[in-house]
């Protein structure tokens, strides 16, 4: 027996060995040179599903193919870990040539040396013009540019004209203003006892945050002004807390709460279910509804305004392109990056995605623009607002939110809460600027 | 263990008759293990389900339809064929690296005298008190150093350096067996080695089963490390593929249950392989002192 | 060893020597792995923690700036340390003696028992995202198995993850089902237990409790130490619940699920001020080590150790 485990050790040592060395593949280098004299340059994107996935291998296919003196090689990361990893490794300066970051905080990144100035490159090729300027705003640290904007997105507001009818709305006359928006909600409501079997309109179920309707109800204004000042505590914001809060009185905060956790995506989508008649989401949800929703009979508008003339304001995000500090390709990553953000790549992306494209003249390319959803978000980007982070408080979000929390959870008013998150960020701000 | 004599124990005497006690335990552990598995079984019924059957209210316990078709959209979403492999790889060096190393070191630290002792285990329990991520950093700028970040050597070789927490549970095993079974063998004239091997392995199989498992776990669910250390798609692993699936699936519960049955059924395989080590048992000192 | 102390070191005896040499031999792996990857890395980051360290750009020495700015200046500091003791003050106790119990109920000889220490140990093999996934399908207000459970008996359970009074004990019962986990080592550590001592006291006619306080609790304490041990430092470290289970990882409800790591890891990562997360990593050791030697010190009265060399 004891002879037994002897055996199996001494078994499992050259096994063990065997198995080392025939486990760990050399490491690629990309630096090396390639037989053909071609330049290898690596690509990190988050694109891996099965729909982006070969839209984005078909640009650097087509890119590849158009010339031949780079080829780009993509390697998918998971969304969100791929900056851990980008961060490791220009740590340890073998980053990739080319990676998709996120647009908010391109300054964060710039000012701690973690991507490339672009300015040498843009002074060759000045492709600024070819952008939405609300983008290039976020690609700025000390005026000049460290990434290339990629793509963009803004929220709308999704109306099912089926249940407009029922409700006796006219199908072709979305709310235009908060006081509109709640008038049509109440008729929308379906109730049978205490269950709702149809919700008009609930403004924080589907892609429209607290942030975002802060925005939208202080004229377009987020929480810092131009200056890095803090403009948390305004009346504008207050009272947008209050109509938020009156929304959540209406509804009860259980029934708010239990139907947002059996909301799903897919068929279980809120809006696509008929669980809720109007819906705010971004403009590429309408993939979805024509993947889920083929019956729907919808229409899409711009956010409502807080009153007539304050400004249908809308919030949106975004990608942009980068080369990491340290990458060693940068003359050949500038090359495939103006590729990327080329009419040609960015139509692509555009028809294939209805994605809100970065380059002006894709987004307003025709073949895209036949559908309708498309065309509507193209057009909201005019009212759509994007912030960098202020540099003093990279990480206010997570002083903001609990506030944000606590009111609607009835343990502060919008006032407190505004009051306290403000002095909160200011001391942050202090803190770092120290 | 020639020499030990046949311990029989008196609960074994009685075993054809229950006594009231032992049904009391037995309803206690039924009930409870109804209990346990629910959140299996629905998982599982969760992973058969279409989108619409999981919104309804109230939820269905049995899948109203079957949906395997699930399991082979899961399945395609990405390579996972190869993932698999590559995790079942890292996996294997996981857990003979973790059990045979640890179960070594933890001897000194246990049955044999020297000095400094104290002080290196005092070591050896800080390293587990530091969190992770401060080290993430400094460590891949030091196995970038060497060149070996894009293989997976970062991954492989510190599992065969020891690990603080199997070193310290098994130390705590091994100070629970009495000392007399040893200091046989040493009188005996065995060597330390030879004690080891020949005695205390043995006698710890069930802690070594559980390193086993828990090792395994360790390697198969890993997501940092290899989501740092390896740079070419070919070498991901299941858990990196199944981080993308649910990024494009989302909350499309039915998926992302199928994604985790999939993803747990293996290690649920190699419990049952292993189980016997632990549910067989043994009495350590019964039969040597008898 | 004690006669050692306050002596001239005295010259080893030849088999003594003997006995250090396969000591450090022994140990060597575990020395090799300290000196050549742990050592350096936790080393630099104490250094780093007295630094404004950001990774990429700068390391510039600010003394104990970071831990006062942690101990003055961050409110989330203070509620990530809270969360994080609540956390562990009814983790470690419940976790603890449901896993004991479990052990001795699945160290009877009854019917079916493989059956149910397989099915009892499952879930705790069951580990990563798919089960906090699970998790927060079983916690879903309304059509969640664990509130359809409770309206049968009458009870309509809370709103779990998205109330932050239920929060964190969601997580805690999340981490109940898995108390397999420990219950294994302690069944491990039972089937040790000579079963002669069990019956010389039954023949002196001690009750079941006493044979439990006198004979299995002594002849398992190596192992509760271990358990205890362990379980302290790691719900000191928890982070994957409030990273997967929040919106975006972003502690949830009124951060009543940022813990401490999670706060830790958001200052690192999301805004690069790995100084100050390496001081707090330092600062959790400190915790996590006074409590650890409060408990040894303690150990030394209910810990018995049947093979110890001292």
């Amino acid at each position: 027996m004891h002879r037994k485990y002897t055996r199996n050790i001494l078994w499992i040592v050259p096994m063990v060995i065997l198995l080392l060395m025939t486990a760990c593949t050399p490491r690629s280098d990309s630096s090396e040179q390639r037989a053909d004299g071609k330049v290898e340059i690596d690509f990190w994107t988050f694109w891996g599903s099965e729909t982006r996935r070969p839209i984005i291998e078909k640009i650097i296919s087509d890119f590849n193919a158009s010339q031949d003196r780079i080829i780009v090689k993509h390697t998918y990361l998971p969304f969100g870990d791929i900056w851990t990893k980008n961060l490791a490794a220009v740590a340890a300066g073998n980053p990739a040539d080319v990676i998709i970051n996120d647009y908010a905080n391109v300054n964060l990144r710039a000012s701690k040396n973690q991507n490339t100035n672009l300015t040498p490159y843009l002074q060759k090729d000045n492709i600024e013009a070819n952008f939405y300027p609300e983008l290039w705003k976020n690609v700025l640290y000390n005026n000049e540019a460290y990434a290339l904007p990629f793509n963009t997105d803004t929220r709308m507001l999704y109306y099912n004209k089926t249940a407009f009818k029922e409700a006796g709305l006219d199908p072709n006359h979305p709310p235009q203003t908060w006081a509109e928006l709640e008038e049509y909600a109440q008729k929308l409501d379906k109730k049978s006892g205490d269950t709702y079997q149809q919700v008009g309109f609930y403004p924080l179920w589907g892609d429209f945050g607290i942030d975002s309707w802060l925005i939208n109800g202080d004229n377009g204004q987020g929480y810092f002004d131009d200056n890095n000042q803090t403009t948390i505590n305004t009346p504008g914001k207050v009272d947008t807390l209050k109509w938020l809060l009156s929304w959540q009185d209406r509804l009860g905060r259980q029934t708010v709460d239990a139907m947002k956790a059996e909301f799903g995506n897919g068929q279980s989508d809120a809006f696509i279910s008929g669980k809720v008649a109007m819906y705010i989401q971004t403009g590429t949800y309408n993939t979805q509804l024509e993947e889920f929703g083929k019956d729907l009979d919808f229409g899409v508008a711009p956010i409502p305004e807080r009153e007539s003339g304050s400004g249908h304001w809308s919030s949106g995000g975004g990608f942009v392109v980068e080369i990491p500090r340290g990458a060693k390709h940068p003359a050949e990553a500038w090359e495939f990056m103006k590729y990327l953000t080329g009419v040609e790549a960015q139509k692509y992306w555009a028809i294939k995605n209805f994605d809100n494209v970065a380059n002006m003249e894709a987004a307003q390319d025709p073949e895209a623009n036949q559908n309708p959803v498309y065309k509507a978000s193209v057009e909201n980007l005019e009212s759509t607002k994007l912030f960098p982070i202020p540099l003093s408080a990279p990480d206010y979000k997570n002083l903001i939110n609990p506030h944000m929390d606590a009111v609607l959870l009835g343990k502060e008013t919008p006032e407190q809460a505004l009051a306290a998150a403000q002095q909160d960020i200011q001391n942050l701000m202090a803190q770092n600027t120290k | 263990m020639g020499r030990v004599q046949p311990y029989i124990s008196p609960q074994i005497h009685h075993k054809k008759r229950l006594s009231p006690r032992q049904i009391i335990i037995f309803i206690i552990l039924a009930l409870g293990s109804v209990l346990f598995l629910l959140p299996l079984w629905w998982m599982i019924a969760t992973s058969l389900k279409s989108m619409q059957e999981i919104a309804q209210y109230p939820p269905t316990f049995i899948p109203q339809e079957f949906h395997l078709d699930n399991y082979i959209r899961t399945w395609a979403a990405a390579p996972f064929t190869q993932y698999t492999l590559n995790t079942l790889l890292l996996s294997f060096f996981a857990v003979t690296g973790n059990v045979i190393v640890n179960a070594f070191v933890a001897y000194g630290f246990a049955r044999i005298r020297f000095r400094g002792k104290k002080i290196w285990f005092s070591i050896l329990l800080a390293t587990m008190m530091i969190p992770g991520f401060v080290t993430l950093i400094p460590q891949y700028v030091m196995f970038s150093k060497l060149h070996l970040v894009g293989t997976y050597y970062p991954l492989i070789i510190p599992q065969f350096l020891g690990s603080a927490f199997y070193i310290f549970m098994l130390r705590q095993f091994y100070l629970s067996i009495p000392r007399e079974l040893s200091e046989a063998a040493k009188i005996d004239g065995a060597s330390h080695f030879y004690t080891w091997l020949r005695v205390i392995i043995p006698l710890s199989k069930p802690a070594l089963a559980t390193i086993a498992i828990l090792s395994f776990n360790g390697a198969w669910n890993d997501f940092l490390g290899p989501l740092l250390y390896v740079n070419d798609e070919s070498l991901y692993t299941l858990q990196i593929g199944l981080q993308s699936f649910r990024g494009s699936v989302q909350t499309q519960w039915n998926y992302l249950m199928a994604g985790s049955v999939l993803v747990l059924l293996p290690v649920i395989v190699l419990f049952f392989i292993f189980q016997r080590y632990f549910i067989e048992g043994m009495n350590l000192t019964a039969g040597t002192k008898g | 060893m004690k006669a050692t102390i306050g002596h001239k070191r005295p010259k080893l005896s030849k088999l003594a020597r003997q006995e250090e040499r396969q000591g450090y031999m022994f140990i060597l792996p575990w020395l090799i792995g300290l000196f050549g990857i742990t050592l350096f890395p936790m080393l630099f980051s104490l250094y780093a923690s007295f630094t404004n360290y950001d990774v990429t750009s700068r390391m510039d020495f600010i003394g104990i700036d970071n831990y006062r700015r942690m101990f003055s200046d961050d409110p989330l500091f203070w509620t990530s340390l809270g969360n994080t003791l609540y956390y562990v003050v009814w983790m470690v106790p419940l976790t603890t003696i449901g896993s004991v119990l479990l052990a001795l109920l699945l160290n009877e000889k009854i019917l079916g028992m493989r059956f149910f220490r397989t099915i009892y140990y499952l879930p705790a093999v069951l580990s990563g995202v798919g089960v906090y996934f699970l998790w927060m399908q079983l916690l879903s207000p309304t059509s969640g198995l664990i509130n359809t459970l409770l309206s049968w008996v009458g009870i309509s359970g809370p709103a779990w993850l998205s109330d932050p009074v239920w929060t964190k004990p969601a997580i805690i019962l999340m981490k109940m089902w898995a108390v397999g986990g420990g219950m294994l080592l302690y069944l491990a550590s039972l089937q040790g237990v000579p079963s002669q001592l069990y019956e010389a006291a039954k023949l002196d006619g001690a009750s079941v409790f006493r044979r439990f306080w006198h004979i299995t609790l002594p002849m398992i304490s190596p192992v509760i130490f271990f358990d205890v041990v362990t379980s302290f430092i790691g719900g000191f470290q928890v982070f994957q619940e409030g990273y997967v289970m929040t919106e975006s990882g972003n502690g949830g409800p009124m951060n009543s699920l940022l813990f401490y790591n999670l706060h830790m890891w958001h200052k690192a990562f999301t805004v690069f001020d790995m100084g100050y997360a390496m001081g707090m990593a330092w600062v959790l050791f400190v915790i996590v080590l006074v409590l650890t030697l409060i408990n040894m010190k303690l150990s030394r009265r209910w810990v018995y150790y049947e093979g110890d060399d001292q």
